[in-house]
């Protein structure tokens, strides 16, 4: 095995077993800057590494891709990956990324300003496979090998030097699966160039044109959310016995008696959820209806297909998928006849609803999408909502969420309205459009097979834990003051129950992790028992 | 003659081709909205990265753009190369080098060609007894000389030294192709055949001269040096739009019409325009994935 800083690009066809192995990853802080406080690297199962492609890192990100078993197989893999990478390039079949993919293939710099903003190369302690740049310059090569006179007539003098073969491919769509599309990268980028959308192109040619995507995206993903309204395959009916737990348990916890509004027709605001949030947090939901309905807003939920699952997991990995649900959703609205469709703490809903898919409809299929922070500031700022900071008086810090921040421009909402109802509340270091992703950006959150996790962890989750640690670094050792991480997406959510849980931060730390809402409604001066739990006992 | 015929040639292709690449960016069809904050127009909120986003039914209010902050920003990036600046210094020094150079360079050709003029205007710059005394002659000449030279060097060191590091550091080595390095050579040896000429005639008279020539359509003289100079510049000129150094080109498209293309599809806007007219596109190919169907290209 090469050792990691010395692979380059050419490195990514080399046979044998596999290219790279994790090294010394990025120290955290204390109280995790001793080794012994988080698990060991696992080395992957002999099943997996003959089955699928362990031989990038060790790591197993697309569960569908498996090796071939007959020469004719893997001619097959290979012209079919030719096909979709002449795809990607063609106006005929890439309208919609044409122009941003070609700037971006062609005039990167190799200044190598974007590998210091990437907090996956970074926390691998800089493996060099996870340089940005890296999985750029393997599509750049082959691309230009096979795609270009001047690479087919001048070869490597312009960098044509990669040969395909079902190894170097499937290394290269893993690869793509190593990178959370934060944009952080084309950030800083002096020519405004962006690796995100090449690593964002290869998944597209892999399930566009090869039918392979990780399961939990599509199969159980899109595919999944078009057969039955929901990536979690919930029905109507149980839709319904959730809305109506939901409501048993407010009344429960705060007293109050509430009827969550259900298709109604013509109401101001269409309210749509991950309906993830049903599943696992259903109190996110609860504390949206207590304070929808204390602000007396004019809203609705829909049990509609497509209409109570907000999540869009095209805008990943496969356009076309993107466009067959956000078309769907938006009719749900349409139909409804409500002024607004309001998306709640879901980051990528927010991006695929109110920007990707921003140019798709036109006349009255195009139902304004806004974001829920504006009218919860708004709420809080003109005192529509009754709220008690004190309440509220533990260390707070907040997780800006990529999709809603970086690639929406929603920065400040939400922090105001921490400012005003958390007298603890810190930043994390770098924030805002600035922020590292949580790590689970892409879809890394949701896929949970194999060792993947490990790598979700280890790797692209580490450096947002050394985050959290800074923040709380004044009371991080001391268990008995509770720390929240308040991070307003279903997405991120789920990565922070992972990423604590991974750490034992809670256990050992007292660091819990939870939407803006609840916070919210935990400040409610009318409400008599906390609203979170780990204030509870 | 012949060298007057080329020199045209070259400065008529680089304007050709760089333009036709411009063409080529402006005239794909429009983009699924990729942007990247901060975006500089947002008004009052660029500085913080915020959007439009940020108000409650923002669709109903009026669309506040800053075009200044947006100049701002595009200077900062033009003028200073901002985010290496930031993000990369060691980079920075000589790049930037490369890049003031280049920029004063071009100065430097404005110049010339103004000296030209005032010269063919009856105004020369020298005289027997040495620079011109009249406030204008002078000006022109020392600007002239200041540019061109502290340009010419600037731009050498920088892209020479930008060809060593490349040569010297592991990891920049292993990114740039035997083609990145032919073209800061390329730039580094136009720069030193132009030393080499500036050293026989500090003063760019041979400049102004070329000027003249150029504008009266009268054959240039040169010695062998300056024939290889012009020669090489010419070549470099036509090379330039060809090659990836076109960034100049890239980078507008990239910030204004990428990462700062916010507009939204509202109803009766430009925009929606657009979308319209993209949903009657029918490509004639589609992806061959058993969950994609023909017809379903024009995706978003
Ligand atoms: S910062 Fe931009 S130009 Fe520099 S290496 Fe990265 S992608 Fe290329
Ligand atoms: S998008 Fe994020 S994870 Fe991917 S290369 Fe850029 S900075 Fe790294």
């Amino acid at each position: 095995m090469v050792k990691n800083r010395d692979l380059k690009p050419q490195d990514i066809g080399r046979p044998g077993e596999q290219l790279t192995k994790l090294g010394k990853l990025m120290e955290l802080p204390a109280p995790y800057d001793d080794p012994d406080m988080e698990p060991p690297l696992t080395e992957p199962k002999d099943s997996w590494k003959e089955k699928h492609c362990a031989s990038l890192d060790g790591y197993i990100g697309i569960d569908t891709l498996t090796r071939p078993q007959t020469k004719k197989e893997e001619e097959e893999f290979v012209k079919k990956f030719l096909s979709g990478l002449e795809k990607i390039f063609s106006d005929e079949t890439n309208r919609n990324f044409i122009q941003p993919l070609l700037l971006s293939f062609e005039y990167c710099a190799k200044c190598n300003t974007c590998s210091e903003a990437c907090h996956v190369y970074q926390a691998s302690g800089k493996n060099e496979i996870y340089r940005p740049i890296f999985r750029s310059e393997v599509l750049r090569k082959i691309a230009k090998k096979y795609f270009t006179k001047s690479g087919k007539i001048l070869g490597r003098f312009v960098g044509a030097d990669i040969n395909v073969n079902w190894e170097t491919i499937a290394r290269l769509g893993e690869l793509a699966y190593r990178c959370n599309l934060c944009r952080r990268c084309a950030q800083t980028c002096p020519l405004g160039l962006d690796n995100a959308l090449l690593a964002r192109e290869i998944r597209k040619i892999f399930s566009q044109e090869m039918g392979i995507a990780p399961k939990p995206l599509h199969e159980k993903g899109t595919m999944l959310q078009l057969k039955t309204g929901s990536t979690t395959g919930i029905t109507k009916p149980a839709l319904l016995d959730m809305i109506e737990f939901i409501e048993e348990e407010i009344e429960e916890k705060t007293g109050k008696k509430i009827k969550i509004p259900i298709d109604k027709k013509g109401a101001d605001i269409l309210l749509v959820h991950n309906a993830g949030e049903f599943m696992s947090w259903p109190e996110n939901p609860a504390a949206f209806a207590i304070l929808f309905e204390e602000a007396g807003l004019d809203w609705t939920l829909s049990s509609e297909m497509m209409g109570y699952d907000n999540v869009n997991y095209g805008i990943w990995y496969d356009d076309l998928q993107a466009k067959k649900i956000a078309l769907q959703q938006f009719k749900v609205a349409k139909d409804l006849g409500v002024n607004r469709i309001v998306i709640g703490e879901c980051g990528h809903a927010h991006k695929a609803a109110a920007v990707s898919m921003d140019r798709i409809v036109t006349g009255e299929d195009n139902i304004p999408r806004e974001s829920f922070l504006p009218i919860l500031w708004d709420l809080v700022k003109t005192k529509k909502l009754k709220l008690d900071p004190s309440k509220n008086n533990f260390p707070v810090t907040l997780h800006d969420p990529c999709n809603v921040v970086r690639m929406m421009g929603v920065v400040q909402p939400q922090r105001n309205i921490l400012k005003a109802i958390c007298p603890q509340f810190r930043e994390m270091t770098p924030h805002g459009v600035h922020n590292y992703c949580c790590g689970g950006g892409s879809g890394f959150a949701i896929m949970n097979y194999m060792n993947f996790p490990e790598f979700r962890n280890k790797v692209s989750s580490r450096m947002k834990f050394k985050q959290i640690l800074d923040a709380f670094q004044d009371t991080v050792k001391d268990p008995g003051i509770p720390k929240y991480v308040c991070a307003p997406c279903s997405n991120c959510k789920g990565t922070m129950r992972d990423l604590l849980e991974y750490y034992g931060a809670t256990e050992k730390f007292n660091i819990h992790y939870g939407g803006l809402v609840e916070l919210t409604v935990n400040a409610l001066v009318d409400i008599k028992n906390p609203f979170l739990e780990f204030l509870q006992e | 003659m012949l060298l007057l015929v080329f020199m045209y040639i070259s400065l008529f292709a680089f304007i050709i081709l760089s333009l036709s690449k411009a063409m080529k960016y402006a005239k794909m069809p429009m983009h699924s909205r990729w942007e990247l904050y901060p975006v500089p127009k947002e008004k009052g909120r660029g500085e913080y990265g915020g959007s439009y986003y940020e108000e409650v039914k923002w669709w109903e209010k009026p669309r506040e753009t800053s075009l200044a902050g947006e100049i701002k920003e595009m200077l900062k990036e033009m003028l200073f190369i901002k985010n290496l600046f930031i993000n990369q210094r060691p980079l920075w020094w000589l790049s930037y080098a490369l890049h003031l150079g280049i920029y004063l360079l071009a100065l430097w050709t404005v110049l010339l060609f103004i000296g030209a003029i005032t010269e063919i205007a009856g105004l020369p710059m020298v005289t027997e007894t040495g620079v011109n005394k009249h406030w204008w002659a002078a000006l022109i000449y020392y600007c002239t000389l200041f540019t061109g030279s502290i340009g010419t060097i600037l731009a050498a060191v920088g892209a020479g030294g930008l060809f060593l590091k490349r040569v010297f550091n592991e990891t920049l080595k292993k990114y740039t192709t035997p083609q990145e390095y032919f073209n800061l050579l390329f730039i580094f040896t136009v720069l030193v055949t132009g030393l080499i000429v500036w050293s026989s005639d500090p003063a760019f008279n041979y400049g102004r001269d070329i000027m003249k020539r150029l504008l009266t359509f009268s054959a240039i003289q040169a010695d062998t040096a300056l024939t290889v100079h012009i020669v090489l510049l010419g070549l470099l000129l036509i090379y330039i739009p060809l090659s990836k150094m076109s960034h100049y080109v890239g980078k507008y498209f990239t910030f204004h019409k990428v990462l700062w293309d916010n507009d939204p599809n509202l109803p009766g806007s430009e925009v929606e325009n657009k979308v319209k007219e993209a949903g009657r596109f029918k490509p004639s190919k589609s992806w061959s994935a058993p969950h994609c169907k023909t017809g379903e290209t024009n995706s978003q």
